[in-house]
């Protein structure tokens, strides 16, 4: 029944670049999070036209559009639902530096770090540094706005975006913002940034340049009570330093990262922060020598600065490979990424633990401390009958306690298809209306990732005829793993 | 299909994506069935998901190199290498996955007169320029003499150690086996020749990668024989010292695991007997050598460090920027998938260029034969600190 579809999509691409093979479709059926879809034809495109040729041959076969990038995300955001035509943007890796602008044009398919290596002999690098981002793809940072540890001060993608070029849901062409200082009209760039797929698929993305620092300092303090720690980095902010990132890794998390790295994080702490300050050299030192005295008067038992580059990636790679490394406990793992004011911290993650302990699971917390971005994350093995419905009410009650705690429901991993049943917790009906409808005058038919962000019936007149039934379908079909 | 595999190996993987970069398949494709994450995900769908093990799924693993680089990116720690060797493995087994003459190709690897032979045959028809070598995964000149090794004589009750020589590089590199021996015989230290024990000479590892596990269990039980006694064994290709390595995991007896802790890669050795080494002689070399890093050196024995401990006293070396990604040799990879290993190896060349360096280094006799097909000049570490030592001709 794909016949059609495949011989004209062949036709604008190239036959090498349209597959339509099942055991394929079901490698595509997932992303990095625990949901599973069911892919049609899947596409690599090259170029900005062949996005635009995919996406009209779609709606010509009345065929949804899901766009995917490296398929890192933890949120289900790429998870393609009754067989739409995926996009996938893996190819697509052009990169234009340009100087006199002070940005670089990129297509979505340009991996995070890839950019950033490539920027590095010209004294520039992208800031956002999402854990994934050795294998992240721009595009899926601008779908999610991602964040990362270095975003306290530089911070999120949106930020850092001036220009979208986007192939609109019906294939048409537009130029979301621009490189003037204030671009005329409506800020579509911002809308666009973080709308997850849903507004149609970027094909070219103008990102700032950010300036190497001139220096880099990387700290290590380690505490025997997480309150402790947690007490340091609002101390940190408030005695007045803001550091380009601070990150907290609890004991469990630490443990499980040490068996990987190796980078001396000292496994029986109650809980490390990792604290990065950077600038001119003598900013450094100061700033350094301020987030040591800060911490040692919040209660470290130890503060270790990196001694050189070496060290200072280790300390990082412990942070960034965290998520992977709690398979060495337990070989699934399922978070939030929920936001809590800095001054809750504290009280949210004795809420979490406390959760855990009763749901008779294990919980590893390592977060953005600077932001208040928790991740905890539950350890589980899916082959232990049950476990998933006590790892999804716990996964609940964390979002509660958060959203309780006046925080919100997702600091960078996107909503996707994971945490669109808790938009209400957080968005009342006129909120979840307004958003429906910025959403349809991008997207009026429902093509462009549909089902993903806003739950079914966040429009005023559809509650009707959609809800129930549709939602339900779409989570009682085996999309948990 | 059942795949022979532990189950828990393969339920390690979270998917979560940071081998992607790390695979030089998904690097030249961007595609998910040529990551290491779809090739799990496929397997899983094989073994329990009951997929069939169709043309796609063949297809996924026989384009794997096996560079076992998403196992040094694994923050979960996945046996990766385990995983594909159990999927060919069961591939073999339960359908007719290597054909014939593969198999036989395999097994005759382990007679290693007919081998040496055959490949001087080949170098006489190779003269007449009716071979085309290149695709054929051929040195441009395959060696028409190979001269006896003779390993130096050095002072009696001297420590000995023994040198593993092979089965192609010994046909093809044997200038390579008699730089190792010439700087082993510099440290003041006997070596021994293998055994020639029928069957012995192959370790295997090729069998292994083509999940021709029987062929690859009598080829490395032979192979272990022709080395008995304590004494360490010293090898000068990477692949094979991954294999001789591991072979408890691959024969399961507790000889075959105290067999392994003997072997040391040739630059391990070397750099713990630097000191024993004389001084360099002649001029200094006027160009920088790219140390490339054989995968199986890297990324399987984590050695590779050690070829620059052992280099740098004597040569300027240069870090190539790609982190240690395939070259796309592959053992017979090069040959079975000659696009894929094209595409990946222009990747490996483009970083050499950027390095500015004209001299590659590499320690593994795939990776150099598919490196000088692309035209550069690729030398084996062993042999550039031999020279340096004026211990053999440059």
């Amino acid at each position: 029944m794909d016949g059609t579809l495949v011989a004209e999509l062949s036709a604008s691409l190239s036959p090498d670049r349209v597959h339509n093979d099942h055991l394929e479709q079901v490698l595509y059926g997932r992303d990095a999070s625990l949901m599973r879809g069911d892919a049609g034809v899947v596409c690599f495109p090259l170029t900005t036209a062949e996005v635009q040729a995919c996406v009209r041959a779609a709606l010509r076969h009345d065929r949804a559009i899901v766009p995917r990038g490296s398929g890192t995300g933890l949120a289900g955001g790429a998870v393609p639902l009754e067989q739409p035509l995926l996009i996938v943007t893996t190819k697509m890796t052009g990169i234009e530096v340009d100087l006199d602008n002070r940005v670089v044009w990129v297509q979505p398919g340009v991996i995070n770090l890839d950019l950033t290596r490539h920027l590095k002999p010209l004294g520039f690098h992208f800031a956002p540094d999402p854990s994934s981002q050795q294998s992240c793809s721009l595009g899926g940072n601008v779908a999610n706005n991602s964040g990362g540890p270095h975003c306290l001060a530089y911070g999120v993608t949106s930020a850092h975006v001036v220009a979208i070029e986007v192939v609109l849901p019906n294939g048409e062409l537009a130029v979301l913002g621009g490189l003037g200082a204030d671009p005329a009209g409506v800020d579509l760039r911002g809308a666009f940034v973080g709308s997850e797929g849903c507004m149609g698929i970027a094909t070219r993305i103008a990102v700032r340049l950010t300036p190497n620092p001139p220096a880099v300092a990387t700290l290590l303090a380690d505490f025997v009570e997480p309150a402790q720690a947690a007490a340091a980095v609002s101390a940190i902010i408030a005695a007045g330093v803001v550091p380009a990132a601070i990150e907290m890794m609890d004991q469990r998390i630490t443990q499980a990262v040490e068996a990987f790295v190796g980078a001396g994080y000292p496994t029986d702490a109650g809980a490390i922060v990792l604290v990065e300050v950077d600038g001119l050299p003598g900013g450094v030192a100061f700033e350094t020598e301020k987030v040591r005295e800060v911490c040692m008067a919040q209660g470290a038992r130890s503060v270790r600065v990196a001694a050189d580059e070496a060290e200072r990636m280790l300390l990082w790679k412990g942070r960034k490979t965290a998520f992977g490394a709690v398979a060495r406990v337990k070989p699934n793992y399922y978070l939030h990424d929920t936001v809590v004011p800095r001054t809750k911290l504290l009280d949210v993650l004795r809420q979490v633990y406390a959760i855990a302990d009763r749901h008779d699971l294990i919980v590893m917390n390592v977060f953005h401390a600077g932001d208040g971005n928790l991740h905890p994350l539950l350890v589980f093995d899916a082959r232990e009958p049950g476990i998933l419905d006590r790892v999804h009410a716990a996964g609940e009650e964390i979002v509660r306690a958060s959203l309780e705690a006046g925080g919100v429901l997702s600091g960078e991993h996107g909503i996707g298809l994971e945490k669109q049943p808790f938009m209400a917790l957080q968005f009342t009906q006129p909120d979840l209306d307004a958003q429906a409808r910025l959403r349809d005058a991008f997207d009026p038919d429902g093509r462009c990732n549909p089902a993903k962000v806003l739950p079914a019936g966040s429009r005023c007149g559809d509650l009707a005829h959609l809800d129930a039934h549709h939602r339900e379908r779409l989570l009682a079909d085996g999309v948990w793993v | 299909m059942k795949l022979p595999l532990v189950e828990d190996e393969l339920a390690s993987c979270v998917s979560c994506g940071l081998c992607l970069p790390h695979c030089p398949t998904f690097r030249v494709t961007g595609e998910e069935r040529y990551s290491p994450r779809g090739r799990i995900e496929a397997i899983r769908q094989v073994h329990v998901g009951n997929q069939p093990a169709d043309a796609s799924f063949v297809d996924m693993m026989d384009t794997c190199l096996q560079c076992r680089g998403c196992e040094t990116a694994c923050p979960s720690g996945v046996p990766f290498g385990h995983l594909m060797e159990a999927a060919r493995q069961g591939l073999n087994e339960q359908t007719r996955y290597q054909p014939w003459y593969r198999r036989v190709g395999y097994r005759t690897l382990a007679y290693h007169r007919a081998l040496v032979i055959g490949s001087r045959a080949l170098a006489l028809v190779q003269r007449s320029g009716l071979v085309p070598s290149r695709r054929l995964g051929l040195p441009d000149r395959l060696p028409l003499r190979v001269p006896a090794l003779r390993p130096q004589t050095v002072a009696s009750g001297a420590a000995r150690v023994w040198l593993h020589t092979g089965c192609v590089m010994d046909a093809w590199q044997r200038d390579v086996h008699a730089a190792a021996l010439a700087v082993i015989g510099a440290t003041g230290t006997a070596v021994t020749l293998p055994e020639r024990i029928h069957g012995a000479g192959c370790c295997g590892a090729l069998a292994t990668h083509a999940g021709l596990v029987g062929v690859a269990r009598a080829q490395a039980e032979a192979t272990m024989r022709s080395f008995p006694g304590e004494d360490p064994v010293l090898v000068d290709s990477a692949g094979c010292g991954a294999q001789l390595k591991d072979l408890g995991h691959l024969l399961g007896t507790d000889e075959a695991s105290h067999f392994s802790t003997r072997v040391r890669d040739i630059h391990e050795w070397i750099a713990e007997h630097l000191d024993r080494l004389p001084d360099g002689v002649g001029p200094r070399r006027t160009v920088s050598v790219a140390v490339q890093d054989p995968c199986h050196l890297r990324h399987v024995q984590r050695a590779h460090l050690s070829v620059r401990r052992v280099l740098a006293p004597y040569l300027d070396l240069v870090e190539l920027d790609d982190e240690g990604l395939c070259c796309g040799a592959g053992g017979a990879y090069s040959v079975l998938q000659p696009e894929l290993a094209g595409d990946i190896r222009t990747r490996k060349l483009e970083s050499i260029a950027r390095s500015g360096a004209t001299l590659v280094a590499s320690a593994n006799p795939g990776c150099s034969l598919h490196l000088a097909a692309a035209g550069l000049t690729v030398r084996h570490p062993v042999q550039l600190l031999a020279e340096a030592l004026g211990l053999v001709d440059g």
